[in-house]
């Protein structure tokens, strides 16, 4: 097992954001959640990556449990892929990507450079290797974060709407490339409005609705059959 | 114009006098040159320390007393600094007054290049300390390698008018008996009965230098956002 998640929850001031989550998340699972705005699918994905702290609960990654403590037995293993991309703007492309694995001595800088230009030549982006994020589009930009993910090797890697911040254009070359990394044997989290792509993405699907887990099944079942009204509405006004 | 020109004479050339600004000149580029280093260690060091402890709650005492070392710099006047220094701390020392200058001046200047810095640091959107996070960076490596770098080209204008500052306020080195260059202007007046030359001659050699090192600081900012 991955994750395991026991009665988790999170407030942020009075107010529950998170409240009383239970669950378990198993190796190469793919999983997509969907949800109102301000239903806390971030701060979830948030409190799995160790980026916030819980206000209760617990939560075990690979029987680790996730604490202030244990960050380095973590360290890199839990990846994320922010909305706003996050590329580090002094830094190359080349340089963005193989910056963590070399720090990290989890590789030397010649076998970094050699894994990164395997990766860029995949992504058509290998003749930008020596320019600054700022040169890139929003859809390179997040696929070069995508791939500085990668590159630590990670068991499991968060997305939080991956492609909210991009042009309409961009979405699909994001989405492509999720779609390869799908293949390999990596645990994925997506939060998404992309119901077309959660669809042939996801082998399991999580509705959330203020702060908790109202459904957790597979695609079928989410998408055809929902169970409660709150997620038939969802789906309603999404579509 | 002959009274002019006598002036002149008096000032520049009789007995070499043109050597006392040359030797003030020194003076002044020494302390300004070793203050501001020392101050940049020290602004660099203190805001490091009070960032560290920012976000990860480490460190609370040291952070607190760079908090108190910043705010009592910042709420005293520089030359109450030199003249504690000079009068209190050293008075018994041998410690030649320049090195008490570089001290002073260099203690002054890393307060407010503290703040400068700590400005920089809090100015770099969160989300990237975050990513660093997810990759496995610790906070040094996170710091040298991604905050630092943002940081110092978002606030090097600023640092290059401290730099100037600091450069403007050596000139009350005079106080404790270093010969800077107001102070050698000083002494050339009090012989001549003449303030124009000695006084003029102080301004535009400032002047000069602070036209230089804002020139020298936009080549190393235009450097620097270039590679941005
Ligand atoms: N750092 C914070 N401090 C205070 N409140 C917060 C913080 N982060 C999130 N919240 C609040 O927690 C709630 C859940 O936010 P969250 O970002 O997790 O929702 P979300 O499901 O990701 O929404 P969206 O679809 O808009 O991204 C919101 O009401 C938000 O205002
Ligand atoms: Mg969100």
């Amino acid at each position: 097992m991955l994750f395991k998640i026991k009665s988790l929850s999170k407030k942020f001031g009075k107010t529950y954001v998170l409240k009383n989550i239970n669950l378990e998340i198993e190796n190469d699972e793919k999983i997509v959640i969907i949800g109102p705005s301000g239903s806390g699918k971030s701060t979830f994905l948030r409190c799995l990556s160790t980026l916030e702290e819980t206000t209760s609960g617990e939560i075990f990654f690979q029987d680790i449990k996730l604490n202030s403590k244990n960050t380095k037995k973590i360290q890199g293993k839990i990846g994320m892929v922010f909305q706003n991309f996050q590329l580090f703007d002094n830094l190359t492309v080349l340089e963005n990507i193989t910056l963590a694995p070399v720090l990290n001595k989890i590789m030397s800088k010649e076998e970094a450079y050699k894994q990164a230009r395997i990766y860029l030549k995949q992504i058509h982006l290998d003749k930008k290797e020596n320019e600054y994020p700022n040169d890139l589009s929003g859809g390179q930009k997040q696929r070069v974060a995508i791939i500085r993910t990668l590159m630590m090797n990670p068991e499991v890697i968060l997305f939080d709407e991956p492609t909210s911040a991009l042009d309409p254009e961009m979405i699909n070359e994001v989405l492509a490339l999720i779609m390869e990394v799908s293949k390999k044997n990596i645990t994925m989290i997506v939060v998404t409005h992309e119901l077309n792509f959660a669809y042939d993405f996801a082998t399991r699907v999580l509705f959330m609705d203020k702060g908790r887990i109202v459904e957790d099944g597979d695609k079928e079942q989410i998408f055809h059959h929902p169970k409660t009204d709150r997620l038939q509405q969802f789906l309603d006004n999404i579509k | 114009m002959e009274q002019f020109l006598d002036a002149f004479y008096k000032t520049f050339i009789y007995e070499d006098r043109y050597l006392y600004f040359l030797e003030g000149l020194k003076y002044t580029l020494i302390i300004a040159l070793f203050s501001c280093i020392l101050g940049l260690i020290f602004g660099i060091l203190t805001s490091v320390i009070r960032d560290y402890h920012k976000q990860t709650n480490k460190l609370a005492i040291l952070s607190k007393i760079c908090d108190i070392y910043v705010y009592i710099i910042r709420g005293t006047p520089t030359l109450l600094q030199l003249m504690i220094l000079y009068y209190v701390v050293f008075k018994t020392s041998t410690i030649s007054p320049i090195i008490v200058g570089i001290l002073t001046f260099g203690i002054n200047s890393g307060a407010y290049t503290s703040e400068i810095f700590r400005a920089g640091f809090d100015g770099i959107d969160k989300g990237q300390r975050e990513a660093c996070k997810t990759l496995g960076l610790n906070y040094l490596k996170t710091m040298k390698h991604v905050i630092f770098p943002q940081a110092l080209t978002k606030i090097f204008p600023a640092l290059g008018n401290e730099i100037i500052t600091l450069v403007k306020e050596t000139s009350i080195a005079g106080y404790v008996g270093i010969v800077e260059l107001i102070k050698a202007s000083d002494i050339i007046s009090s012989r001549t009965y003449d303030y124009f030359f000695p006084l003029i001659v102080s301004a535009l050699v400032y002047l000069l230098l602070t036209y230089l090192l804002s020139k020298i600081m936009k080549l190393m900012e235009r450097k620097l956002n270039h590679a941005i």
